[in-house]
């Protein structure tokens, strides 16, 4: 039952991984920047557990406000350029996130042994789940508490009228500004929203594993962050859903009987969804 | 100091001009397709690998071994256009980018099951001591790198501006849709930008390779950032400005490595690209890049 428990936490992590790029792709907007806030999120949430003695909902809270204030740090000078230049200049910003946490050491001694990230060699020992006497399936329970949470915030936001000014600026952004949509305004707050929720997926990311190091957080992490929403569909949040479980459920883990040949038929399989449906597995009529 | 700049100076040209070969691929795909194509680096891998392959088993010269590497990367980026580009022309721009995500991960796996140990070994391009002119010193194989960097782009322009061929990439280029209706067969015109894209790939990879004399399966992600990196420095799209883009990332890497240490040289690439697109240069903003 274990293993279940324990795939089900990582369905949620990435299910909160790809619903972060899903509200930036609704404003038609292709960022490989949430790597880098899911790496904000996870050092956040870690070092205020483990060094500061927080409990792991306030030091969450902090991962989901340092998610949200970098992404729209970031979000106000990437979002003046669109298309391929904004993928490159996320891009650049993602691996520049990743080489800060490779050079960046902070240790502190709690009760005798050295703690904390340690550049190159990561952040071990992030032991809040076990220190606590909590099961796995407690763990999975309270992270999926996070995800069902952001799974309704993003409903509720597509139900409201400001779904419908995402959509607007993603579908056509002269059509949008022509009726006074303030471009910036919205392409911010979606980038911020994807921070948040991003920064909130890392600090249970790096809970779930106990341990991260830079490399937990390169290009091939951001590519399937955005890959979730876009096998899924942008029709509605449980496309995302459906495409983590499709990759993470039936890909990594359902094929693991084919042993190493799994991750060859991994990319074949991701090449013919993507072919039969352009526009996801829930897909509407847009494309991205 | 100024015998120390001048030397990184003269190193920094030297990887380069690997760049500029890595971007000038990029660039050429791009500027055709107007398509990211995340699999380059993992498709000049598999070339790589495919020569590695073949100097275990059998043994051969650097010649045979420079043209395994291009056939191998031609393949695998055929195998790339006609899984990730051939079905989404004209569709969307980011399903191709998420299904060529998919292949470079495809190739990372192909290649780590065939050869399983991490690091190989390379037949080096040039085993002697590196030309010393007074105080500086120069890598022979930098030189070739130069040189083929130089032969590439001569080739490419000719092939660019002296060809019916080159003609009807320009036209897709500026016009895909005034060139097709001038009787110019665009998938036709695609698959053969994707070929020559990923011969002169296949040339870098073969030549930095062959200069480092080791193969690890992290080339594919290397040779798609550097290469990403050092196109748009130079400005998407233009063949001049990949060169000097792949020439300007390699002085800018040497430099900030001898100032400021190896762990912040990446950083400040990055850096500097972040801020330079996020400032809109001019140079970046070319008309095919929005």
């Amino acid at each position: 039952m274990d293993f279940y428990f324990s795939l089900a936490q990582l369905i949620g992590v990435h299910t909160l991984l790809g619903l972060s790029a899903y509200i930036v792709l609704l404003t038609g907007q292709v960022s490989l920047a949430q790597a880098g806030f899911f790496a904000v999120g996870a050092y956040t949430a870690g070092m205020l557990t483990v060094l500061a003695g927080w409990h792991l909902v306030p030091a969450l809270g902090a991962s989901a406000l340092s998610g949200a204030a970098v992404a729209c740090a970031v979000g106000f000078p990437a979002l003046r350029v669109k298309g391929l230049m904004l993928v490159i200049a996320t891009l650049a910003f993602g691996e520049g996130v990743r080489l800060f946490f490779f050079n960046f050491d902070y240790q502190v001694a709690v009760d005798g042994i050295r703690l904390g990230p340690l550049g190159g060699e990561g952040f071990r020992q992030i032991r809040f789940f076990p220190e606590n006497g909590w099961g796995t399936g407690e763990v999975m329970l309270f992270m999926w508490v996070f995800v069902i949470a952001a799974m309704a915030l993003l409903w509720w936001f597509d139900r409201s009228r400001y779904g419908s000014v995402l959509r607007a600026v993603g579908e056509d952004e002269l059509a949008a500004q022509s009726v006074g949509i303030n471009l910036t305004a919205v392409k911010v707050s979606a980038m911020t929203v994807g921070g948040a929720i991003a920064g909130v997926g890392g600090g249970l990311y790096a809970h779930y594993t106990t341990h991260i190091e830079h490399s937990s957080f390169n290009i091939l992490v951001a590519t399937f962050a955005i890959a979730y929403p876009i096998l899924g569909g942008l029709r509605n949040v449980f496309g995302t859903l459906l495409a983590v479980i499709f990759v993470q459920g039936f890909l990594v883990e359902g094929l693991r009987f084919m042993g190493d040949w799994r991750n060859l038929l991994f990319g074949a399989l991701i090449v013919l969804a993507m072919n039969l449906r352009p526009s996801g597995f829930l897909g509407g009529r847009r494309r991205a | 100091m100024l015998a120390d700049l001048i030397q990184n100076t003269l190193d920094g040209l030297s990887i380069g001009a690997a760049y500029a070969l890595l971007a000038l691929g990029f660039t050429l795909i791009f500027g055709v397709l107007r398509r990211a194509n995340l699999s380059y680096g993992a498709a000049i891998m598999f070339g790589c690998y495919c020569a590695t392959w073949t100097h275990l088993n059998f043994g051969a010269g650097l010649l045979l071994l420079a043209a395994i590497t291009v056939a191998g990367t031609v393949l695998a980026g055929a195998y790339v256009e006609r899984l990730c580009f051939a079905p989404h022309r004209g569709g969307s721009m980011i399903a191709a980018m998420v299904a060529s995500f998919a292949l470079w991960m495809q190739f990372e796996e192909l290649v780590t099951l065939v050869m399983p140990t991490h690091l190989y070994a390379f037949p080096a391009l040039y085993e002697g001591a590196p030309l010393a002119f007074g105080p500086y010193t120069l890598r022979v194989d930098a030189l070739v790198m130069f040189g083929a960097a130089i032969a590439a782009c001569a080739l490419l322009w000719g092939t660019l501006y002296r060809t019916r061929f080159g003609l009807a990439v320009r036209a897709v280029t500026e016009q895909p849709a005034a060139a097709s209706l001038a009787g110019i067969n665009l998938p036709w015109v695609y698959v053969r930008v994707f070929a020559l894209a990923s011969a002169i790939g296949g040339v870098a990879g073969y030549l930095v390779v062959a200069s480092h004399g080791q193969i690890t399966p992290m080339l594919g992600m290397w040779s798609t950032l550097k290469g990403l990196l050092a196109m748009m420095l130079g400005g998407l799209g233009s063949l001049p400005g990949a060169v000097v883009g792949g020439l300007a990332l390699g002085l800018l890497e040497a430099h900030s490595q001898w100032f400021l240490g190896p762990q912040l040289r990446d950083l400040i690439a990055y850096l500097l690209l972040f801020v330079l697109l996020a400032a809109r240069v001019p140079w970046m903003h070319t008309r095919s890049a929005s």
